[in-house]
């Protein structure tokens, strides 16, 4: 892999509470490198989005950073101000957000949506080079020309889903952050769109982040593994590495959650409930769910280690 | 035996409106479910397919254009109050949203007082207490954690099951449970199809399983009907369906289905799989257009279904050298 494209360093990202500050995003640190794909996967509550957001500077009051640092092409992103953060999105990176299918403006043509991102950024294009920019970005995601003019509920959810892509790399990003872009399509939809995205991330030679709790769309889809849980990172490694040797128990119960084609009634899901994070449990946060958790596990919190090329947050690994 | 509930060749077309075409949502469909046997039955397909507007017809929320549906030898549409009552009764619903399903302002005890009222099951406050106890703590929930509270301080898949409550509560013979698990996390979506699968093993109740998601329905079902574009597929039992499935489209979806401990050529397959969201021109197979063995007979007509194995149908003329099944009846291949 070649130079990091983003840094995350330390990040903690909270929301103000009447009891305090929920810690969302706990001391997260990754590196992601140029033409990366990187996966984020996790519970729904342990802090994926929060943390897409934040790289974005995009969280909203009650929600802030609290600490930690983003640093993208070299910029330290603290360091732009409201003005330069605009300009980076999307030209440098840009989110395809939670169920964006459905985030579509209803009363204007798709064309009319992605054109809206050349005024914004203050591209001054006339008529007809737009029209030519957004018919080049629909071919690149596999529209027809057409559905520049289309409404989006005239257009199937996979086919929304690739306009949202559209828009996403309308100003070539170098990262492209996708969080559960295929969650509401079925199989072979999800295949059609996730190669779509495959393939305009070579072209541009950009980075992924994708976001998302299907394992196996993981293991079929990034390079390198990044699993959440309660707002910190417990396990990041390569994906081979982590499929065949997962070394956070809340690494192996995920991947055991995973429906078996081979054999029937094998279907197994992890006890208990993610805690609550204004309330975790003292030591490792996975404790109470942990088949292995010693009084150790109970007590003192597990820091970062590098264990080969994974790094982990377990006393046992 | 007289079925629980029986499709004799439904077809559901929705009128259109403002001079467009209508929508044939299902096709000529039977499925035949015995309150004797009872068994998980999966309805898989993408989305428009039909698995929904089957589930909303077998409940009596929507009238067949086309066939008929039948409670105990009886149309749907026939029944006298006592027979839509038991009908009512025997025939419960779970459905996709488990945070829609709730009025906010209640308490979750609303859901599981109402019926227990409606249907006069409980003798006393005390019974009725018990009964929610029970079919609580038969899906793995604890009433002291449950009852009292309102819906929005319960978690997704608390919600979730607290239905499954309710329906199991009814002692109903058929459960139609539409999409249960899509909005839960991977983590609990186990616990609540397990819930499920007890439902019937030890309670001795169906479910008709409606998903979108082909890897549960094969953990969870015993036999499986694939829609693809309102017509059905393929049917028969989920273990030969998933492992060697015959269809051209039940092979497309077990084939993306992105898996974890398989080699790492899940997008490479891609280009095989052809474009979906053009709709078919033809009058004959739905799926002819995106189908790598299509061949000119396959856009004349639509395929029959033929009986390939004891407890297997497909819709799709390679298999025209076996029996044909008279007219759309996968009863006879689910429930043998």
């Amino acid at each position: 892999m070649s130079e990091p494209i983003l840094q995350v360093q330390d990040l903690c990202v909270g929301f103000d509470h009447s009891q305090g500050l929920v810690q969302a995003v706990d001391d997260v640190s990754f590196t992601l490198a140029s033409g990366e794909r990187f996966g984020l996967a996790g519970e729904s509550g342990s802090g994926k989005s929060t943390l897409a957001l934040s790289i974005l500077r995009m969280i909203k009051p009650p929600g802030r950073i609290a600490s930690g640092e983003v640093w993208f092409a070299g910029r330290r992103l603290a360091d732009l101000d409201e003005d330069g953060v605009r300009a980076l999105r999307l030209t440098g990176i840009a989110l395809v957000p939670q169920g964006s299918m459905n985030s579509l403006n209803p009363v204007l043509r798709i064309g009319r949506q992605i054109a809206d991102a050349f005024a914004d950024h203050d591209l001054r294009l006339n008529r007809g080079e737009e029209e030519q920019r957004v018919a080049a970005l629909l071919a690149d995601v596999g529209l027809p020309e057409n559905v520049s003019r289309m409404y989006p509920h005239e257009l199937s959810g996979g086919m929304r889903q690739r306009a949202c892509i559209a828009i996403a790399i309308s100003l070539s990003p170098r990262v492209i952050i996708a969080d559960e872009p295929t969650s509401a399509l079925d199989v072979v939809v999800q295949r059609q769109v996730m190669a779509t995205l495959a393939r305009v991330q070579r072209d541009l030679g950009a980075a992924v982040i994708l976001i998302g709790h299907d394992i196996g769309l993981m293991a079929q889809f990034v390079d390198r593994l990044a699993v959440m849980y309660a707002g910190r990172l417990v396990e990041v490694a390569p994906i081979a590495e982590i499929i065949a040797n997962p070394r956070h128990p809340y690494t192996r119960a995920l991947i055991a959650t995973l429906p078996s084609l081979e054999k029937r009634g094998t279907l197994t899901g992890i006890p208990g409930l993610a805690p609550p994070l204004r309330d975790l449990p003292p030591g490792c946060a996975f404790h109470p769910r942990c088949p292995q958790a010693t009084d150790r596990c109970r007590i003192e919190r597990p820091v970062v280690r590098e264990i080969g090329r994974a790094r982990v947050a377990c006393h046992l690994a | 035996m007289v079925p629980l509930i029986e499709a004799v060749d439904v077809s559901k077309r929705f009128p259109g409106r403002l001079g467009r075409e209508s929508t044939l949502a299902l096709a000529g469909l039977s499925l035949a479910i015995h309150a004797e046997k009872p068994s998980i039955i999966a309805v898989v397909g993408e989305s428009g397919s039909g698995k929904t507007t089957l589930a909303r017809l077998l409940l009596g929320l929507a009238e067949p254009s086309g066939g008929e549906i039948h409670y105990c030898g009886t149309d749907l549409r026939k029944l006298d109050r006592d027979a839509r009552r038991a009908f009512r009764h025997d025939v419960q619903a779970v459905f996709q949203d488990p945070y829609g399903v709730y009025n906010p302002f209640y308490r979750v005890d609303h859901v599981l007082t109402t019926p227990l009222r409606c249907f006069r099951l409980a003798a006393s406050r005390a019974e009725a207490r018990q009964r929610i106890g029970e079919a609580l703590r038969a899906v793995g929930l604890q009433p002291e954690e449950i009852l009292g509270r309102f819906p929005h301080q319960l978690s997704g898949g608390q919600r979730q099951r607290v239905m499954v409550a309710r329906a199991l509560l009814l002692r109903p013979k058929l459960i139609v449970a539409d999409e249960p698990v899509s909005m839960v996390d991977a983590s609990l979506r186990a616990t609540i199809l397990g819930s499920l699968r007890q439902l019937t093993d030890e309670h001795g109740i169906s479910v008709l399983y409606i998903t979108h998601d082909l890897a549960t329905a094969y953990q969870v079902s015993d036999s499986i009907l694939v829609l693809y574009r309102a017509h059905l597929a393929e049917a028969g039992a989920v273990e030969r369906v998933v492992r060697a499935p015959r269809h051209p489209y039940t092979q497309l979806l077990v084939s993306a289905i992105p898996r974890a401990h398989a080699t790492r050529d899940w997008l490479e397959q891609e280009e095989h799989s052809g474009m979906s969201g053009v709709a078919p021109t033809t009058a004959g197979c739905r799926f002819a257009e995106r189908c790598p063995h299509a061949m000119p007979d396959c856009l004349s007509a639509p395929p029959g279904l033929y009986r390939t194995e004891p407890r297997r149908a497909v819709a799709c003329v390679q298999y025209r050298d076996y029996a044909i099944l008279p007219r759309g009846d996968p009863g006879v291949v689910l429930s043998a």
